[in-house]
C-alpha cells in the first residue's frame, strides 16, 4: 500500500470539511430555534383604566366566554402600593389563552400615578413570566390602562429578556389626557412620544375609539385618542385606528360594546370569525412554523 | 473452507434460489437498470443535498447565499432527476420482462415493451378519465409517484408475469400457426400485437378495478395498507423494532420507502423540540423513545438496512470485483442516505444472504439506542436534521452536539459492519473463482 497515508489524509480532511461546518450550522440552528420558539401559553393581559378594579373586565370576559365557546380561565392580579402582588383566580391547566387582569391598589388618574402604575405593571408581568413561563402575550388596555401599557412597553419591557408582545389593543385611551387640542401636548404624551423608539418593532397596535357625537365618547375626546398616532405610527409594525359608533359607545360601556368584543376576538384572540362578523384585515398574518424550512416533506 | 455451519445452509438456499428463472431475471433486470439509477442518484445527491434548500450541504455551507442563480441550478437538477427518477420503475418492468422472455427464448424486446406498457396501464390515473377538461385542469395522465422508485416491486411483479405470459402467448401463437398452416402465415407484427392486446386488456381491467378502491393506483393500495400499520408505532420499543424490521423487509422486496424518514415533523418530535428549546437540552424529553429517536438516528445510516455499513464491510473484506465497484460508486449517495443504487446494483434486493444482516443490523442498533436512551447514557435527538445528513452525524447534530451520541453512532456503525462482514465474506464464493478480483 504505497499511497495509504495519502488516503488517510484525504479521509481526515473529508471528515473535517463535513464535520466542522456542520457543528457551526447546528449551533446557529439551535439559537434560531430558541429565539423563534413561542410557548403555547399565550395570555391576554388586560389593564383597566383609572378608578377601576380588577373586576372591571368581568362583563367583557363573560361575553367573550359565551361567544367564543372557550372557557378562558381568568387570573386577577392586584398590585399594592408597596409592590406586593396578590392573586385571585387561576390559569387552568391546558388553557393556552387565559386572561390576566392586572389592577392597582392606587388606581387614581394623573401623570404621576400613571407612571407609578406602569412600574407596578412591570413588577406584575415579571412575576407572571417567572411563574407561568410564557414568552409572548397580547395586551388589552381600557382608557388609562392603555397609557399604562404603552409606558410600560417603552420603559421596562425592553429590560425583560425573552418575552415578546404580539398585539396591543387600547380602547378609548386618551393619549393626550383630557385635552381636546391637536397641537399642545400634555406631559404624558410628551413622554410617550419621546420614548417611542423603545417600542417593540414587531408589535401590532389597534387603537379603538368610541364616539357618542362627533368629538367625544362622553369622557375622552376623540382628538386625544387620535394623538396615539404620534406614539405608534412608524414605530411599530402596524398601527390601526378604529372608530366605533352606535349603541353602547359611552366611555365606560366600550369594553362590552358588541363591535369591540368582535374586534377583540378577531385581533387579540385571533379567532376565525364568520365572514359576516369580520372586520377587514389590514394585513395578512403569516404564521411561521418553528421548524422553519428544515422540516421534512 | 471451514465455514460456519448455519452459513453453509444459507449458502445452499442462496444457490438454490440462484437457479430459479425468476431470480435470475430479477438480478439481470436490476443489473441493467443499475447504471441509470446510479446516474439519477448522483444527480439527486447534488440536487437534494447541495442545491435543495432543505439539503444538508446546502445548509452547512450556506450555498444559497453565495452560489449565483441558485433557482436556475435547482430547476436544472430537478428536471434531470425527474427524467430517470420519474420512470425508473418502467425501466425495471421492461428489463425484467425482457430477461424473462430471453430465458424462454421468446422475442425479448417485444415482451419487454409489453411489460412496460402493462405496468403503465396499471398506473393510469383512472380518476382522470371521464372528466371533461381534465387535462386543462392539470390532472396527470399517470399516477406519477408509482413510476418512480416506489413502484419497483410492482414493476418486478408485472415484469415477471408479463414476461412469462407474453413469451408463452407468442410461442403458442407460433406453434398454433405451424400446426394449422391453412390459416396462412402470421406476420411478426401480429404475433406481437395479439398478445399485447390480451395482456393490456387484463392489466387495464385490473387497474380499473383497483381504482375503485384507491386514487393512487394499485401501488397506493399497498402503501396505504402499510402506512396504516406503520404510521404510529408509539413509544413502545418492541413495536418500533417490529415496524423497522417489517419496513426493511419491504425495502428488500422492492417497496421503497413506506416508512419514510419524516420523523422531524411528527407531533412527538415537535414536542421534544419544544421541550429542548425551553430546557436547553433533550434530556428527559417527553417522547424519548420513538421511531425517530431510535430508527432515524441510529439505524438508518445510508438508508434502510444500514447500507453504509454494508459498503464499509465490502470495502474491508469483499473479493468480488463487481461488489467493490458498486460500493465505490454508491458511497457518496449512501453518505446522504440515498441507497437505492446500492440496493439495486449489488443487488441487495432479493438476495437471501444479505437479507439477514439487512434486518439484523438495524434491529441491533435500535436495541442499543433504546437501552442507551432509557438508561440515560445519551439524550434522544430533538433538533430536526436534514434528511440528507450523513448517517453517523444525525444523532450528534440532532442532540445539539452531544459527544456521547456521536460515540454511540460510531459504535452502531462498527457493530453493523461486524454484522455484515461474515455475510459479505460468504458472498465471495459467489460465481466461482472467475468472478473474484
Amino acid at each position: 500500500m504505497r499511497h495509504s497515508w495519502w488516503r488517510w489524509l484525504l479521509g481526515v480532511i473529508a471528515v473535517l470539511v463535513i464535520f466542522l461546518p456542520s457543528v457551526g450550522w447546528m449551533q446557529q440552528r439551535i439559537t434560531q430555534y430558541k429565539t423563534n420558539y413561542r410557548t403555547p401559553l399565550n395570555p391576554t393581559i388586560m389593564v383597566p383604566g383609572s378608578s377601576a378594579s380588577q373586576n372591571r373586565f368581568d362583563t367583557l370576559i363573560t361575553q367573550l366566554r359565551k361567544e367564543t365557546k372557550a372557557s378562558h380561565s381568568v387570573l386577577k392580579v392586584k398590585v399594592a402600593e408597596n409592590g406586593q402582588i396578590s392573586y385571585t383566580g387561576s390559569i387552568r391547566q391546558g388553557d393556552n389563552q387565559p386572561f390576566i387582569v392586572i389592577a392597582f391598589e392606587n388606581n387614581r388618574d394623573g401623570y404621576e400615578n400613571i407612571n407609578k402604575q406602569a412600574k407596578w405593571l412591570s413588577l406584575a408581568i415579571k412575576d407572571l413570566v417567572k411563574t407561568y413561563h410564557f414568552n409572548h402575550f397580547s395586551a388589552l388596555g381600557h382608557s388609562n390602562g392603555g397609557l399604562i401599557l404603552s409606558l410600560f412597553l417603552e420603559k421596562d419591557f425592553p429590560q425583560i429578556k425573552h418575552v415578546a408582545i404580539d398585539k396591543l389593543m387600547t380602547i378609548a385611551t386618551p393619549y393626550n389626557m383630557e385635552s381636546d387640542s391637536t397641537t399642545t401636548r400634555t406631559a404624558i404624551l410628551k413622554e410617550l412620544v419621546a420614548g417611542r423608539s423603545n417600542l417593540p418593532k414587531k408589535l401590532t397596535v389597534y387603537s379603538v375609539a368610541g364616539t357618542e357625537n362627533y368629538s367625544s365618547d362622553g369622557t375622552v375626546p376623540a382628538n386625544s385618542v387620535n394623538q396615539g398616532k404620534y406614539v405608534f405610527q412608524n414605530q411599530v409594525a402596524h398601527y390601526t385606528q378604529i372608530t366605533v359608533t352606535g349603541d353602547d359607545t359611552t366611555h365606560s360601556d366600550l369594553p362590552q360594546n358588541k363591535q369591540i368584543v368582535l374586534l377583540i376576538r378577531q385581533y387579540l384572540l385571533q379567532e376565525n370569525l364568520p365572514a359576516k362578523d369580520r372586520y377587514q384585515r389590514p394585513s395578512k398574518n403569516q404564521q411561521r412554523s418553528i421548524t422553519g424550512e428544515t422540516g421534512l416533506p | 473452507m471451514g465455514r460456519w455451519q448455519p452459513l453453509r445452509g444459507l449458502w445452499r438456499i442462496n444457490q438454490r434460489m440462484e437457479q430459479w428463472r425468476a431470480m435470475r431475471a430479477i438480478k439481470e433486470a436490476l443489473r441493467v437498470a443499475y447504471p441509470f439509477i446510479l446516474v439519477m442518484t448522483l444527480v439527486d445527491v447534488v440536487g437534494q443535498s447541495f442545491l435543495a434548500s432543505s439539503g444538508f450541504f446546502y445548509q452547512i455551507y450556506h450555498i444559497g447565499s453565495w452560489l449565483p442563480g441558485i433557482d436556475l441550478w435547482q430547476q436544472f437538477f430537478q428536471a434531470l432527476s425527474l427524467v430517470v427518477n420519474g420512470v425508473v420503475a418502467v425501466i425495471v418492468a421492461f428489463t425484467t420482462g425482457h430477461y424473462l422472455a430471453r430465458t424462454y427464448r421468446g422475442d425479448a424486446l417485444a415482451v419487454g415493451v409489453m411489460s412496460a406498457l402493462a405496468f403503465l396501464s396499471l398506473n393510469v390515473n383512472y380518476d382522470m378519465l371521464g372528466m371533461p377538461n381534465s387535462e386543462s385542469e392539470g390532472m396527470s395522465l399517470f399516477v406519477e409517484n408509482n413510476l418512480g422508485p416506489q413502484g419497483i416491486f410492482l414493476a418486478i411483479v408485472v415484469g415477471l408475469a408479463v414476461g412469462w405470459l407474453g413469451s408463452h402467448l407468442m410461442a403458442s401463437l407460433t406453434n398454433w400457426q405451424q400446426r394449422h398452416p391453412r390459416f396462412g402465415q402470421m406476420s411478426w407484427a401480429s404475433r406481437v400485437a395479439w398478445p399485447t392486446i390480451f395482456v393490456l386488456i387484463i392489466t387495464v381491467a385490473l387497474g380499473y378495478g383497483f381504482s375503485w378502491f384507491t386514487d393512487g393506483g394499485m401501488n397506493d393500495l399497498v402503501y396505504q395498507a402499510l402506512s396504516a400499520v406503520v404510521v404510529n408505532p408509539g413509544h413502545r420499543g418492541f413495536m418500533i423494532l417490529g415496524i423497522t424490521t417489517l419496513s426493511n423487509i419491504l425495502w428488500w422486496l422492492g417497496f421503497i420507502g413506506p416508512v419514510s424518514l419524516a420523523g422531524n415533523s411528527s407531533v412527538t418530535s415537535l414536542q421534544n423540540l419544544a421541550y429542548a428549546v425551553q430546557h436547553g437540552s433533550g434530556w428527559d424529553a417527553p417522547n424519548a423513545v420513538t421511531l425517530h429517536t431510535l430508527g432515524d438516528a441510529y439505524a438508518n445510516f445510508g438508508g434502510a438496512g444500514m447500507t453504509l455499513a454494508l459498503l464499509i464491510a465490502i470495502g474491508l473484506v469483499s473479493k468480488q470485483a463487481s461488489y467493490r465497484r458498486v460500493a465505490g460508486q454508491t458511497f457518496l449517495p449512501n453518505l446522504v442516505n440515498l441507497n437505492e443504487p446500492t440496493l439495486l446494483g449489488l443487488p441487495v434486493l432479493y438476495n437471501p444472504i444479505l437479507l439477514i444482516p439487512f434486518l439484523v443490523a438495524p434491529a441491533v442498533n435500535i436495541v442499543l439506542a433504546w437501552f442507551a436512551i432509557t438508561w440515560k447514557l445519551v439524550p434522544p435527538i430533538v433538533y430536526p436534521v436534514p434528511r440528507t445528513t450523513p448517517g453517523p452525524l444525525i444523532a450528534f447534530l440532532g442532540t445539539g452536539g452531544d459527544w456521547r451520541a456521536l460515540l454511540l453512532s460510531l459504535v452502531c456503525l462498527t457493530i453493523s459492519v461486524l454484522i455484515y462482514i461474515p455475510f459479505v465474506r460468504l458472498l465471495n464464493h459467489e460465481g466461482g473463482e472467475d468472478h473474484a478480483a
